[in-house]
């Protein structure tokens, strides 16, 4: 009783305790697999993801808090994921069939043919993002590179900071947004970079006094486009391209998922130029590196874009079709792709899911029927299901 | 409308109040919830041929459904924006929820099982936990007004328990939201603690101190 009054003692000691509980977790979640042995009937034991097959369909398997740690510390889960995550003490995600399959794909994909470029669509809250993270994970796992861009329409409509480019006439830099990207890419690379020892190719000049001489490590690049905001924009676009060369030299294997792909073809951003007009996102220093690396004219990777209703704008979102979202443009920039439907739950993956709240005492009411009531409200749709059942 | 309250004057009788429901009195309460309907089974087969009141529009059997959550609802809301109400209660749920599934999460062994996660029934018992047994009203004797303790009604009794819940949480910083400080009062009064149960137990020290004018109440 005690111990619960001191809890709620102020809301200075909440947001302590809530500090103190993050430590927990993380010592809690390293400790999680030896203690938390039972495997019920949604659960599998499997962790990694490129041993999933139909076997652990709608089934949910635990990343490990320290490949979580690499991987999405810089987004990749969506925040509302991420409490439900920190609520449950526990990374959980759900094996899915979209998931399946771009996995399936993308281990008998040819690494010696131009890269296949993958999209993902889906109606809002089906789950695209999450089924780019597990996808993300096996990437990790299996060495590739990750060029991972947590969600694109970000750098349209809320940057940090915009600038007008130093080099280049009427384009607009972002540079805390590239260095922030600069900042994930380390995060999520930086082991394996030191292990593939990658050098760059050519010499870049930034300034009089600063350059990047050719033969140095790719670690230094980004490093310097950490340190030196001014110039972040450049080193993203210049370790872009000398991803390019190398992965084509066979030098590694190269992931990149985009989230919110459509982003890059929206008509309009809401950066303003110096003469107080909207930019086109085209004009963007950012956008030009990522278009160049979804192009086909690379070998030795896969990419996996999603296009998304909520990275338009009000009067664009009517449908969530590939064709529609990229517009002419975008479209005739991934043709040819593999579209990847992802749809709502089946009946089977609804039932573990239910199971999932059940054992996580997140649903505390059951009369009877309440998996059919849920099931008609959410229209079996997992964002609605995790909006509908959160007072229960 | 006014066709029907005349129907129930006429209906009453010879008495000549005019009363502002637009049922005549033996109409009877609806029962919607179907757990309720079973439990009732004999009491309600006697109103077989007794005419029933129409269903209230918000009134429903689903698993969102909670009379104690409704009637909650019904206090936060402002200018008749219930569907405002209604989100921010069940942020309040959801805030109750998140604190205590992840304590119990984090808990071991059996700590595990003494940690409720269950919102409602934490409100619930929040709410029996404040609710007052007399309260103080002011009497003139003498010239004199002196704060007499008389007792109340269940239902005030409910509704001051509920009322003072939310003075407590609407009592706060402009960057806390109502959810959080709601779902905090909700926490500690469940658990018989923090500002409200003692807003309880002043009230009942003050009756207990006055209770030399009880008498006031009908003399």
């Amino acid at each position: 009783m005690k111990m619960i009054r001191n809890r709620f003692g102020n809301l200075s000691r909440v947001s302590v305790q809530l500090q103190r509980h993050v430590q927990q977790m993380a010592t809690s979640a390293a400790v999680a697999p030896a203690e938390g042995a039972t495997i019920n009937e949604f659960r599998t034991a499997v962790a990694n993801p490129g041993e999933h097959s139909a076997l652990q369909l709608a089934k949910f398997y635990t990343i490990p808090a320290e490949q979580k740690k690499q991987i999405f510390t810089g987004g990749g889960l969506p925040k509302q994921y991420e409490l439900q995550i920190k609520t449950f003490t526990e990374a959980c995600l759900m094996v899915r069939n979209p998931a399946l399959e771009l996995l399936e794909y993308i281990k008998g994909a040819d690494l010696t043919k131009p890269v296949v470029r993958y999209v993902l669509y889906g109606e809002n809250g089906t789950g695209k993002t999450l089924t780019m993270a597990h996808v993300l994970h096996y990437g990790a796992l299996n060495d590739f590179l990750l060029v991972h861009v947590p969600w694109a329409p970000n750098w349209m409509k809320r940057p940090k900071e915009a600038s007008n480019a130093a080099g280049q006439e009427g384009m607009i830099d972002l540079p805390f947004d590239a260095a922030a990207w600069l900042v994930h890419f380390k995060n999520q690379n930086g082991k394996l970079l030191q292990r593939l020892q990658l050098k760059t190719g050519k010499e870049y000049v930034w300034s009089k006094r600063e350059s990047t001489p050719a033969g140095s490590p790719l670690l230094e690049l980004v490093e310097h486009g950490i340190a030196r905001i001014k110039y972040a924009s450049e080193t993203t676009a210049a370790l872009i391209s000398e991803l390019k060369q190398l992965s084509t030299a066979g030098q590694c294997k190269v992931m990149v998922a985009i989230d919110g792909f459509n982003a890059f073809f929206h008509p309009i951003t809401r950066i303003f130029s110096d003469n107080k007009q909207r930019v086109t996102p085209d004009r963007i220093t950012l956008t030009q590196p990522f278009l160049d690396i979804t192009n086909y004219d690379w070998t030795n990777g896969v990419c996996i874009l999603s296009v998304d209703k909520i990275a338009m704008t009000e009067g664009y979102m009517d449908s969530y079709m590939p064709r529609y979202l990229l517009g002419q443009a975008g479209f005739e920039h991934l043709d040819p792709f593999v579209p990847v439907h992802v749809d709502n739950y089946t009946d089977k993956e609804f039932h573990s899911y239910i199971n999932y709240y059940l054992d996580r005492h997140w649903i505390n009411k059951t009369p009877q029927g309440f998996e059919e009531q849920l099931k008609f409200m959410s229209n079996k749709n997992p964002y609605s299901l995790m909006q509908l059942v959160r007072a229960l | 409308m006014s066709f029907l309250s005349r129907l129930a004057v006429k209906s009453s009788g010879f008495s000549c109040i005019r009363r502002m429901s637009v049922y005549p009195q033996h109409y009877a309460e609806p029962v919607v919830q179907k757990n309720k309907q079973i439990e009732q089974k004999s009491e309600l087969a006697k109103l077989h041929h007794v005419p029933i009141k129409a269903a209230v529009n918000k009134a429903s059997d689903t698993v969102f459904h909670d009379d104690t959550k409704e009637k909650m609802v019904n206090y936060i809301t402002k200018k008749g924006n219930s569907a405002l109400a209604r989100s921010l209660l069940s942020k309040t749920m959801e805030l109750i929820k998140r604190t205590q599934t992840e304590h119990m999460n984090l808990a071991k062994g059996d700590d595990k099982d003494k940690i409720n996660t269950n919102a409602e029934t934490l409100l619930k018992q929040a709410v029996e936990n404040c609710r007052p047994l007399l309260q103080v009203t002011a009497i003139k004797r003498g010239g004199v007004n002196y704060q007499v303790p008389v007792p109340i009604t269940t239902k005030r009794s409910y509704f001051l328990a509920m009322k003072w819940l939310l003075e407590a949480a609407r009592e706060k910083e402009r960057k806390v939201s109502l959810p959080e400080k709601l779902a905090w009062e909700i926490l500690d009064a469940a658990h018989g603690q923090g500002r409200v149960v003692k807003r309880k137990d002043d009230l009942h020290r003050q009756c207990e101190s006055n209770r030399a004018y009880a008498h006031y109440r009908w003399s």
